[in-house]
């Protein structure tokens, strides 16, 4: 069972750096604060870029978790 | 006994689980690079690409006469196997390889993004390890005009990312289920990936005796540089992409870092071998701006540069395994062209930095310049000024 709900979804299975953190940014402007973004992955860049990212754009990070064949990552709207 | 196995698996995880920081693989870089400089042969990635193809395409009989240079022993085709090597047993040991497949239209760009890179590389020298960072390390002032290209061909290439989110449409491949029972591939990488070492570093000692000892120790030297690059993630393509995107300037600090020190090492040789001066400075002034430009657009449709593009290929990336080849194909025709036809008398003359001031102002002038884009990258961390995204 997922331990944070999604209010949106991004499928980033198959891309690889930069395209997952672009689209996340792009999704994230839309969200209103507290929101959270599921983002399905299969980059193991993305590990590293997404905690880097929202340090730096002030949203939250809340954890990955590892599903068949790929890992989502939760990002809280700040 | 349990202690030490303890001590082991913590030491372990702190190389294979975590990834390094980028500022470590920029020193790390910085050292291997010189010690390939002072084996004679400086680093670069898109020569030894280009002597894949050139003996592929003359052995489907489209070039007349057999390369010059052998298929895996040359000198430039040892540090790039060396760096697919690495990066793959990297990969292993960190359980990180796999067979990684993209959408069609991001596989479609890989292969567009090689030709760029392919046909941008020929014109500046070198990919942007070869044509910027150690030509620069080198002293030569083409490099300095690639920079310059590859920021411009970074945000052209930006754009288009941009562009290309709002207006296609891209499935997931398919993904296989994962098999109940097989083998556990995650707890198997790590064996795989230490006997691989293990066979390099026995190869590369057959090798010195052979009388290859240059090419072992560039093979070993390169080997390092693919398991720092795989480890740290390292990507020249995010130094000059990121300020620009997330406006993190993150790598753009360590490359910075990693070519001031490279100059120090590269001019220390460069002194006091006055017959290695002109090792690695290129005719490209003009070439430089222009490749640039290209490469930088390429490299940003493919994901990674010369670099980039092996060590993620080494780590089962199919995009960027596509885009290695048509880079290593388009360098080789391209390249084979431009000799034929002198045209790159025209792209400017070879100038050694130090030639024109001397060794104290050349180092002097190259760091100012990569504390400048540190600083101009670090203002912007704060400000997101020049971001586009």
């Amino acid at each position: 069972m997922a331990e944070w709900t999604a209010d949106e979804i991004l499928d980033a299975r198959g891309l690889s750096c930069p395209m997952p953190i672009l689209k996340t940014k792009k999704i994230m402007k839309k969200l209103s604060p507290g929101q959270i973004l599921e983002i399905q992955g299969t980059d193991p860049g993305t590990r590293n870029d997404l905690p880097a990212f929202t340090e730096r754009s002030g949203d939250e990070f809340l954890g990955e978790e590892q599903k068949d064949g790929y890992i989502s990552f939760y990002v809280k709207k700040g | 006994m349990s202690v030490l196995v303890e001590k082991f698996k913590e030491g372990y995880s702190l190389l294979f689980d975590r990834n390094w920081p980028l500022w470590v693989g920029g020193i790390l870089l910085a050292l291997l690079g010189i010690i390939c400089m002072a084996a004679g042969r400086p680093w670069g990635v898109a020569g030894g690409l280009r002597v894949w193809s050139d003996w592929l395409f003359y052995w489907i009989g489209l070039y007349p006469t057999a390369p010059g240079y052998a298929f895996f022993l040359s000198n430039t085709s040892i540090l790039t196997w060396g760096l697919l090597f690495g990066a793959f047993g990297a990969a292993l040991l960190s359980r990180q390889f796999a067979w990684r497949n993209a959408p069609r239209w991001e596989l479609g760009k890989g292969l567009v993004g090689g030709v760029f890179m392919g046909v941008g590389s020929v014109m500046a020298g070198g990919c942007n390890v070869g044509g910027f960072y150690t030509a620069l390390a080198a002293g030569s002032v083409s490099g300095f005009a690639m920079m310059a290209g590859l920021l411009v061909g970074a945000l052209i290439g930006l754009k288009y990312l941009m562009w290309e989110i709002e207006h296609i449409d891209m499935k997931p491949p398919k993904q296989k289920a994962s098999k109940e029972g097989g083998i556990e591939w995650p707890k198997v990488q790590p064996w795989l990936g230490a006997l691989f070492f293990l066979f390099l570093v026995g190869w590369a000692y057959c090798l010195s005796f052979r009388a290859y000892t240059q090419e072992a120790v560039l093979m070993l030297a390169a080997v390092g540089i693919g398991i720092v690059i795989q480890r740290c993630r390292f990507c020249f393509v995010r130094s000059f992409r990121d300020p620009f995107m997330t406006g993190e300037a993150v790598a753009t600090r360590a490359v910075a870092l990693s070519v001031i020190l490279s100059v120090f090492g590269f001019f220390a040789i460069k002194w006091f071998r006055t017959d290695w001066q002109m090792i690695y400075i290129y005719h490209h002034w003009i070439g430089g701006l222009v490749g640039g430009v290209i490469f930088g657009i390429g490299m940003l449709l493919a994901g990674g540069c010369g670099s980039g593009s092996v060590w993620r290929a080494g780590e089962g990336q199919f995009k960027l395994i596509l885009a290695v080849i048509t880079f290593s194909m388009s360098n080789s025709l391209f390249k084979n062209y431009v000799w034929t036809r002198d045209v790159a008398s025209s792209w400017g003359k070879p100038i050694f930095l130090p030639m024109v001031t001397d060794y104290f102002w050349a180092i002097v002038i190259t760091a100012v310049v990569m504390l400048v884009w540190w600083a101009i990258m670090a203002w912007n961390e704060e400000t997101d000024s020049l971001t586009i995204v």
